[in-house]
């Protein structure tokens, strides 16, 4: 489902990280491990296609990766004017699947808040609404940087749950500083 | 469900109206530029009569800063905000090209009904030919609409946007300015009406260029 050969990636005469290779198929969970700065959320945006590698490439064995790939990052920001349940209105429509908005929201604790604006909501909050515009289209690849920061411990069984739900579906990259979130995969990868 | 280009653009163009109708940037802005700008000139030509030409200039100019300082904005500002991953996560660049240029024109055309009514009343501006200066509005709409939206679209992920618009802007603004001054200079009395029709014309052509072309050089640097 995912084919990483060779990756790298240059900021000006540094190299982040070089000869990056993996492969990850149905059922695996890479959990990508390293101290700040180590370029863990530049791996995931070059994966998820947001930044474009130095050197080598990433193959998606997906069709559109609008809806075969979700990803929820700690600095991917909301639109702080529009609604919790617009959020996912929107992301539907832009993804050209069912939105399931009710659905979701419920799914991640935050049915109560629907219609609040996020520039209202908590941080805690932000990060549960971006795990649900992630899984939102049942991608085939999921990508989660630091899922669990500013979770309680009701948002980290959430995040347990969504990857233990996702390995039946299809392939897992999770980045972290936070060791307990290591037993989230099978594969790790220490940058 | 299949994804399909209008449902997409539809919900770009529901997007920013709702941005806008809570935060109301973008109309305050023009808005606020336009009646300050209808002001001064009012005071600068109180007991005169503007002759067409330099009231032709002032309107256009008006416009022109109007659009600059609002438009550009809608792309800007999910680089500003952060939300430009996401979106480039969820949709496709045409879309997203497409439904806030058609915004945009929306608003250019209300901040263009606001700043003619004020401009009447205020600034003592009449109009001979009526028809041709709803023409040259909706040329000048487009014009700008397609023209300034372009700018914003190409540079909103530079780290120096603010410098590198201004760059773009001008090469991509001038032909209009000199075009749309010569299309309202016949509105408001000049003789020449085939040369003003022309004009007018000419500037709903290049929106149309401008938004044919908008999408495709905007998908050239989504993911840069």
């Amino acid at each position: 489902m995912l084919e990483v050969q060779g990756l790298g990636k240059r900021y000006g005469d540094r190299w982040l990280f070089r000869n990056l290779s993996f492969s990850l198929g149905k059922g695996d969970a890479l959990v990508v491990l390293g101290r700040n700065g180590a370029g863990k959320s530049t791996l995931l945006k070059m994966v998820a296609g947001l930044v474009s590698p130095s050197e080598g490439t990433v193959s998606l064995g997906v069709a559109d990766s609008r809806s075969d790939l979700g990803m929820a990052a700690l600095d991917m920001a909301l639109y702080p004017a529009l609604t919790l349940i617009e959020h996912l209105r929107l992301a539907g429509e832009l993804r050209g699947c069912e939105p399931r908005a009710e659905e979701l929201l419920e799914s991640v604790g935050l049915s109560d808040s629907a219609r609040l604006v996020t520039s209202k909501i908590s941080t805690g909050m932000k990060a549960r609404l971006k795990l649900a515009l992630a899984i939102q289209p049942e991608p085939g690849v999921l990508i989660l940087d630091e899922p669990g920061a500013g979770l309680d411990e009701a948002g980290v069984a959430l995040v347990e749950r969504v990857c233990a739900e996702h390995k039946v579906r299809g392939a897992l990259v999770l980045a972290t500083n936070d060791g307990r979130e290591k037993r989230l995969g099978n594969l790790e990868l220490e940058l | 469900m299949a994804s399909s280009w209008g449902r997409e653009i539809t919900a770009i163009f529901r997007k920013e109206l709702a941005s806008e109708l809570r935060t109301k940037t973008g109309l305050m802005t023009s808005g606020l530029f336009s009646i300050v700008s209808v002001v001064a000139v009012a005071f600068a030509t109180i007991n005169k009569r503007t002759d067409p030409t330099t009231a032709a200039a002032l309107f256009w100019i008006v416009l022109l800063f109007s659009s600059i300082v609002s438009l550009p904005r809608t792309f800007t500002i999910e680089e500003e905000l952060g939300t430009g991953d996401l979106l480039r996560l969820m949709a496709r660049p045409h879309a997203v090209f497409w439904g806030k240029m058609l915004f945009n024109l929306g608003l250019l055309i209300l901040t263009a009904v606001i700043l003619s009514t004020l401009f009447f009343l205020f600034a003592r501006v009449s109009v001979a030919s009526p028809w041709l200066f709803v023409g040259s509005m909706m040329g000048a709409c487009a014009s700008l609409a397609g023209g300034v939206t372009l700018a914003g679209a190409l540079v909103a992920q530079a780290s120096n946007r603010g410098a590198l618009a201004g760059a773009i802007a001008i090469p991509l603004l001038l032909p209009l300015t000199v075009v749309g001054i010569a299309a309202l200079r016949v509105a408001f009395g000049e003789p020449g009406a085939t040369v003003g029709a022309r004009d007018a014309l000419g500037l709903g052509c290049y929106g149309a260029i401008s938004m044919a072309i908008g999408p495709y050089l905007y998908a050239a640097v989504w993911k840069s």
